[in-house]
């Protein structure tokens, strides 16, 4: 008997799900996992700020970690982030709130090393993402260099795939 | 004395008185001997022809020396049934009683059906045959409800029918995913929608307009690659 699924998407969503995303939809998802690692790092801030003043309240000062390690902060920060990210469930909270997924070449989930090198690029070269709107398939730099995907995929899980009805 | 026995003769010969009463004696005792003769074959003739029938095979000897088919000709059959009164014959046979001696399993079970059947024209029979008529009178709802297996019938139709795919169908065409959606729907999941469905549009907007840039023609190939199924990973448990 021929399994039929019965897609809870959208009408109008449906002939997208599956193809590559384009740029404006993952620079919105980008900002806003900018915007969930600001606030990671804001919230540790915050956690060491407390920490200092439990523990010596009196010589408390603000800390200042200078640019260079904020940015390197920044930089671990949002390379874990999406790392486990896209290696667990295929999407950070940027790709949650914009329906998108990451895949690898067999349009799958990426795997740990994958996932990793793919954070890597995308943090230490994020003006390839712009390569999305040039490339012909919808790849950035790190989708083109480690064969990835950025899909629209307004499924909440990452089930086998149908072709849209 | 011979030619005096007849009157012509009496004539001729002339009577005398004393032969008159000789030939009145005469024919006295022929009288009573003819009486005599006539008894005694009545007594004697029936014995003789029974025991001679009963010593001849009179069928036999009828077979053997008689030209029936001659007697038979001399007939005339039709002369014979006219004077027969069938009708009364007829109502004189017991039909029921003449049936029951009938051994019918016996007459049935010497005919050759098979031939018959054979030399039956079933086509020009079912032509004659009034369908409507029939089916008029029999009662087809009872017939099915009564005779038929319907459960088995059932069971029969829904392991042919694709139910799941029927209801997909059904499902897909209310476009019942649409209607849970505005009847729990919330104004984040609203407001969500709305973002990517204008993101996905903004997207279109700009390969578009890049593409127009860059003079290209044709569209982007924006299908990714389709897996099936999530395989077990091994490095999942890292």
């Amino acid at each position: 008997m021929r399994e039929r699924e019965v897609s809870p998407l959208p009408r109008e969503a449906r002939p997208y799900q599956r193809r590559r995303a384009g740029l404006v939809t993952r620079m919105v998802a980008a900002g806003i996992d900018g915007l969930v690692v600001g606030l990671v790092l804001l919230g540790c801030y915050g956690a060491l700020v407390v920490l200092l003043l439990l523990i010596d309240p009196r010589n408390f000062s603000f800390p200042d970690f200078g640019l260079l390690f904020s940015i390197a902060s920044a930089f671990v920060v949002l390379v874990v982030y999406q790392t486990l990210g896209w290696w667990l469930v295929g999407r950070t909270y940027g790709g949650v709130v914009m329906g998108l997924r990451v895949v690898d070449h067999r349009g799958r989930r990426p795997r740990l090393p994958g996932a990793f090198v793919r954070a890597l690029l995308s943090a230490a070269f994020p003006i390839g993402i712009l390569w999305v709107v040039v490339s012909r398939q919808n790849r950035s730099v790190a989708d083109a260099l480690l064969r990835t995907s950025v899909v629209y995929d307004w499924q909440p899980e990452d089930r086998p795939h149908h072709a849209p009805r | 004395m011979r030619c005096c026995d007849h009157r012509s003769s009496r004539r001729r010969c002339g009577r005398r008185p004393p032969l008159a009463a000789l030939t009145r004696s005469g024919e006295a005792r022929r009288e009573a001997l003819a009486a005599e003769v006539e008894a005694r074959l009545d007594a004697v003739v029936p014995v003789v022809v029974d025991e001679v029938l009963r010593r001849t095979d009179l069928t036999d000897l009828v077979l053997r020396h008689v030209d029936l088919d001659r007697v038979v000709s001399t007939v005339d059959v039709d002369a014979v049934v006219e004077r027969v009164d069938l009708p009364a014959v007829v109502q004189r046979v017991d039909v029921d009683q003449v049936v029951e001696r009938v051994d019918l399993d016996a007459v049935a079970a010497r005919l050759d059906l098979d031939a018959v059947a054979a030399r039956l024209d079933v086509d020009a029979v079912a032509a004659r045959l009034d369908v409507d008529a029939v089916l008029d009178r029999v009662d087809l709802t009872a017939v099915v409800l009564h005779r038929v297996d319907l459960h088995a019938i059932v069971q029969a139709v829904l392991a042919r029918l694709d139910l799941v795919a029927l209801a997909a169908e059904v499902i897909d065409g209310v476009d019942l995913p649409e209607i849970i959606r505005e009847s729990t729907g919330s104004m984040a999941s609203d407001t969500v929608r709305g973002v990517r469905m204008q993101g996905i549009a903004a997207d279109e907007a700009l390969s578009r307009a890049v593409d127009r840039l860059l003079l290209r023609r044709g569209d982007r190939t924006t299908q990714a690659p389709e897996h099936q199924r999530e395989p077990k990973r091994a490095d999942s448990s890292r």
